[in-house]
């Protein structure tokens, strides 16, 4: 199978739906010419025009309400939040308005849009460009919200949001643009809320989201030298939540460590955990574990930043205590 | 049709005002828009309009009351002598003249396991008077005994909330001691008392202090508690030693390092049975022994299996379970299983509920006798003797009656002397 | 074009007294404690929403606010449905999900109300911009207080809607108050020059006068149909009640007096009245008839309403996610 980057696969997932669907639209700060500071839009200006890839002044909350306006009335934008750290801007836009005019209007009304983003720290750019902050928009009734974790997810979980009659924020990782994965050629969608398992174990399971995938990856590779057979589950959509496939992940190997880039406190590790412990609970035999970024504004020095997320390493090593009963926390 | 005049809401946050003057008297004629009356809330005082034509009728509500909002005070009828009975009010409840002092709740005391109430026999202490926390406050007589209450707290008698005869729910406040002398100390009856914490909002009560004679309940046998606290195990660990009837106390006693997980369990199934003692042990028990000469366990076994059913556990337990429990475990040396016991034995099958007697077979073993003591259930042991068979009934007294322990027994030696004539 | 036939005319006077006679009714289910929540009323501004929506087709849109029945009604919405919506009963036009601040009925454009000031204004100013992306010809009103001018939003979207040439129109209901505030206490300048800084042709009009208001309305809406938007109109008009129905004792931000004129001398429903019956378009019969209908059509509509049912329970979780 060909292998494209996670950037040209998000481009053409864009670009087959623009063509399949007239409705659809891309607006955002230098998503037209400029094709954002990440060229993941370049050349769809081109096909498209300026009619349907709209180049906006900095107005984050102006845009996104207007494309809550246009979704309730029968287009499907996609909009383009340049840095996941600007949905803060657009918090009543998204959260008052888009998630809740389907339920305020009894199901009259619905706003099927994308709101696309990113998140990820470690690119050097500091506290306010590097914050992951799903948890905040997960938080929300009305709202799905998917992770890609590869080109291929990122292809077929951008073109299922298009096709959503609901509002989705997808985070990207901006680390992960350039990184290339097996996409096939002909169309394909991925449901939201079905977990991938993207490796099978016995011993303990990973549940990583988006770039924690990869480093859950790595250190189940580790672990597997050592005889610690470890299964590592993407859930790609954290709303709609595939807790069916967590579950029986968890009560075959007893243990779980949960790992996501945003903040630990309050964060999505927490709230898989914490359903983890309700549903699974006599199934435990160790204590589920998050591993989430550390609770500091993103640090700009590299020394300091580095530590601040979930490593293989550090994965690896939590691991290697629940699986030998060790107690990570003293009683 | 009348109009129902209504406590108007106004705020946000308002759930009552008061009226401040009604602007119209009864069998006044009113027009649409009249001002009727004036009412204030926390925030203002505003005139209300009349929303009908009619005649003013009914006026239940006074000036000074506060009127919950929406409530109908009055109407506004065709004819001015409408007299339909006013709409119910709810009264304000009044302040009672004797309101009760601040102070520690002292309330009446659970004395049995079964008991939900006790009667004031009365007090032994003046109202009013100060005592100290060993000083006998009042006596009270339960289905079993009677018997003095201590006052538990130091401080002054200042309400007694139940007089001599009345019968008091366990946990319901009976008096209130005072830091302070008090200047008015307040005597009830239960029933003002009932009504008077009805209107109060609920507040923690701290107890009486227990009752010298009281029998306290035991608590229930736990499995799981060890000596000097809980024992740190993984959930998994403790659901499926619960489940395969593995004691963990076991492992604390052996020295082995806690937290126990899954992998602990191997540890303790290979721990020989009886090197250390159940945690029941201190237990008061019962032992009864009964002897079986000639059991026709072959014989039955071969007529169960002819019957569909192959498990000869099952069937043995469906034999001896049979109208005495719905669950019965069969131990063996390294494992036991439970059953649930249906009316048809081949119904009778696997189950993780807990288990209401053990029988512990030990037929193949070297061991003849046990004297093992009462355990968190009964435990029923078979041991090998000669041709035949001994069984030994153990149960703590709370378990089984001497009486239904002779009759278990009793039973189960009939059984496996001549299962087929029990099925016949 | 005015619209100058009776029946255009008499439609204009009977929107009125729909929205002030729904309003007293909602007044009296609010104050009996029949209404749970928190509501705002439209009443004295009858002619704005009125003189607009009349301008309006059902493809047109508009956005509300939290004083939005007015809109509502006048928008083409029926009382039964709006009732039961304000009770919270499952017939209401949200199923009783929306309640007063969040009535939408999209069978009439009407986009909802919306409880966050100046929210709405990206939604209307998004829905022209589909409309033009889409080559359709509705226009979108966005409605609005002059407490909202003070929002941010306002004049990131008037912004994107003056470079594109967007059909929509901001209707800036000046009604004097912003909530317990006098306008002129939250807003420097003038209003319509924030409008006009982006470029935006704005006018002003006594919004008390439901004839200057819809041909105002009538000449802008035609010209956004052409691709000649956006428009900004101010529109002078004054609120009855309180900023909420609660808001009673209200002298220490405006007098008695003051609300007295307002109602005695510029009310827009006895203006209007008083000008049929002048010109010889209606009699004092017919236009006590009108108000009589209405008057009962409201009485059984609050009746239905009241004995409604609510929703089911199991209809809590169901909304959250379109199918």
């Amino acid at each position: 199978m060909r292998e494209i980057t996670l950037s040209q696969a998000v481009n053409e997932a864009i670009a087959e739906e623009m063509r399949r669907d007239p409705t659809v639209f891309l607006m955002g700060e230098d998503v037209a010419e400029a094709g954002t500071p990440f060229k993941v839009l370049s050349g769809l200006v081109e096909e498209f025009g300026t009619d349907r890839v709209l180049d906006t002044p900095i107005s984050e909350p102006g845009f996104v309400g207007m494309a809550v306006g246009a979704a309730m009335t029968g287009a499907r934008p996609i909009v383009d939040l340049m840095f996941g750290d600007f949905i803060y801007l657009v918090m009543d836009q998204l959260c008052n308005q888009a998630a809740k005019q389907h339920y305020m209007s009894g199901g009259k009304l619905t706003v099927p849009m994308v709101l696309r983003t990113n998140m990820g720290a470690t690119r050097r750019s500091a506290a306010q460009h590097s914050q992951s902050l799903q948890a905040l928009v997960a938080h929300i009734p009305g709202v799905k919200v998917a992770m890609p974790s590869s080109a291929y997810e990122a292809k077929g979980l951008m073109k299922t949001a298009i096709r959503d009659n609901n509002p989705v924020v997808i985070f990207e990782d901006k680390l992960m643009y350039q990184d290339k994965a097996p996409v096939p050629e002909e169309e394909y969608l991925i449901p939201f809320g079905e977990a991938n398992v993207k490796r099978e174990g016995s011993d303990i399971t990973f549940i990583a989201t988006s770039s924690m995938v990869q480093v859950a990856e790595k250190a189940a590779e580790t672990l597997a030298a050592e005889g610690i057979s470890a299964e590592v589950i993407d859930p790609r959509t954290i709303v709609p939540l595939d807790e069916a496939t967590l579950l029986a992940s968890v009560k075959k190997t007893s243990r779980a460590i949960v790992i996501d880039e945003g903040h630990q406190s309050y964060g999505v590790t927490a709230e898989i955990a914490s359903r983890l412990n309700e549903k699974a609970f006599y199934h435990l035999d160790a204590p589920v574990l998050r591993m989430g970024a550390m609770d500091v504004p993103v640090p700009f020095s590299p020394a300091l930043e580095d530590i601040t997320v979930p490593t293989p390493e550090g994965v690896a090593a939590n691991a290697r205590k629940l699986c030998a009963g060790e107690m990570i926390y003293a009683a | 049709m009348p109009h129902d005049v209504t406590m108007p809401q106004l705020g946000m946050a308002q759930d009552a005002g008061k009226i401040v003057a009604w602007l119209k008297a009864p069998g006044d004629a009113v027009a649409k828009g009249d001002a009727l009356f004036e009412v204030e809330t926390d925030k203002a005082t505003m005139e209300v309009e009349a929303q009908a034509a009619g005649y003013l009728t009914g006026v239940v509500a006074s000036e000074g009351d506060d009127v919950p909002v929406g409530q109908v005070i009055a109407r506004i009828s065709e004819t001015a002598k409408d007299d339909t009975p006013a709409p119910a009010t709810p009264p304000t409840p009044e302040p009672a003249s004797d309101a009760l002092p601040e102070g520690k709740q002292i309330t009446m005391p659970q004395l049995g396991m079964a008991q939900d109430s006790g009667q004031m026999v009365g007090w032994l202490v003046e109202l009013g008077a100060q005592v100290g926390p060993d000083d006998l406050l009042f006596e009270v007589e339960t289905d079993k005994a009677t018997m003095e209450v201590p006052a538990g707290a130091r401080g002054y008698l200042a309400a007694t909330l139940a007089q001599a005869g009345e019968d008091v729910a366990v946990g319901a406040p009976v008096a209130i001691l005072t830091a302070e002398a008090p200047a008015n100390p307040v005597a009830r009856s239960a029933d003002d008392a009932a009504k008077a914490q009805a209107l109060a909002p609920a507040q923690p009560e701290p107890e009486a202090a227990p009752a010298k004679p009281a029998e306290a309940p035991k608590p229930a046998p736990k499995a799981l508690l060890a000596e000097g606290g809980r024992i740190l195990a993984s959930p998994k660990a403790r659901r499926l030693a619960l489940e395969q009837g593995l004691d963990l106390s076991r492992l604390v006693k052996a020295g082995h390092p806690q937290p126990y997980h899954v992998s602990d369990l191997e540890v303790l199934r290979a721990m020989p049975e009886g090197q250390t003692p159940s945690t029941g042990t201190a237990q008061a028990s019962r032992r009864l022994t009964a002897r079986v000469k000639r059991p026709e366990l072959e014989a039955f076994l071969n007529w169960a299996q002819g019957q569909g059913v192959d498990d000869t556990d099952a069937a043995l337990a469906g034999l001896l379970g049979q109208g005495h429990v719905q669950t019965l475990a069969i131990e063996r040396i390294g494992h036991a299983r439970s059953f649930a016991i249906l009316r048809r034995l081949s119904q009778v099958a696997v189950t993780e509920d807990m288990p209401e007697l053990i029988l512990r077979d030990l037929r193949g073993s070297f061991v003849q006798n046990v004297e093992l003591g009462a355990e968190d259930i009964p435990v029923l042991t078979l041991l090998p003797k000669g041709k035949g068979l001994t069984l030994v009934l153990e149960c703590a007294p709370e378990q089984l009656s001497a009486e239904a322990a002779i009759a278990l027994l009793n039973t189960v030696a009939g059984r496996l002397e001549q299962p087929l004539r029990h099925l016949l | 074009m005015t619209k100058t036939n009776t029946e255009d005319y008499l439609r204009m006077y009977t929107q009125m007294v729909r929205i002030r006679t729904f309003e007293d009714n909602a007044n009296q289910l609010y104050l009996s404690a029949k209404m749970p929540g928190l509501t705002h009323m439209y009443s004295g501004e009858e002619a704005v929403a009125v003189g607009i929506c009349e301008a309006l087709t059902d493809d047109d849109r508009i956005t509300s606010t939290h004083r939005g029945h007015g809109h509502c009604v006048a928008k083409g919405a029926e009382f039964k449905e709006m009732f039961c919506e304000l009770l919270g009963k499952a017939e209401g036009y949200c199923r009783g999900k929306g309640g007063s601040m969040h009535i939408a009925d999209q069978s009439h454009g009407n986009l909802g109300a919306n409880a966050i000031v100046g929210g709405s204004m990206g939604i209307a100013t998004g829905s022209a911009l589909r409309a033009k992306l889409q080559g359709s010809d509705d226009v979108t009103v966005c409605f609005f207080g002059d407490g909202a001018t003070a929002q941010g939003l306002m004049y990131e979207v008037m912004n994107m809607a003056a470079l594109w040439n967007l059909p929509v129109i901001y209707a800036c209901e000046n009604n004097g108050y912003s909530e317990y505030t006098k306008t002129e206490e939250i807003a420097a300048g003038s209003i319509t020059a924030r409008a006009e800084a982006f470029g935006i042709e704005a006018h002003q009009v006594d919004g008390q006068d439901v004839l200057a208001v819809n041909e105002l309305t009538q000449k802008l809406v035609a010209r956004a149909r052409k691709g000649e938007g956006p428009f900004f109109i101010e529109l002078m008009t004054y609120r009855y009640h309180g900023h909420h129905v609660g808001d009673i004792n209200r002298e220490y931000y405006r007098s008695k007096d003051e609300e007295k004129d307002w109602k005695e001398n510029r009310d827009p429903i006895v203006r209007f009245r008083g000008y049929l019956v002048e010109q010889g378009i209606a009699t004092e019969d017919e236009i006590e008839a009108i108000n009589a209908a209405v008057e009962k059509d409201a009485t059984d509509a609050v009746a239905y309403a009241e004995a409604a049912a609510y929703p089911d329970v199991s209809e809590v979780d169901m909304h959250v996610f379109a199918a």
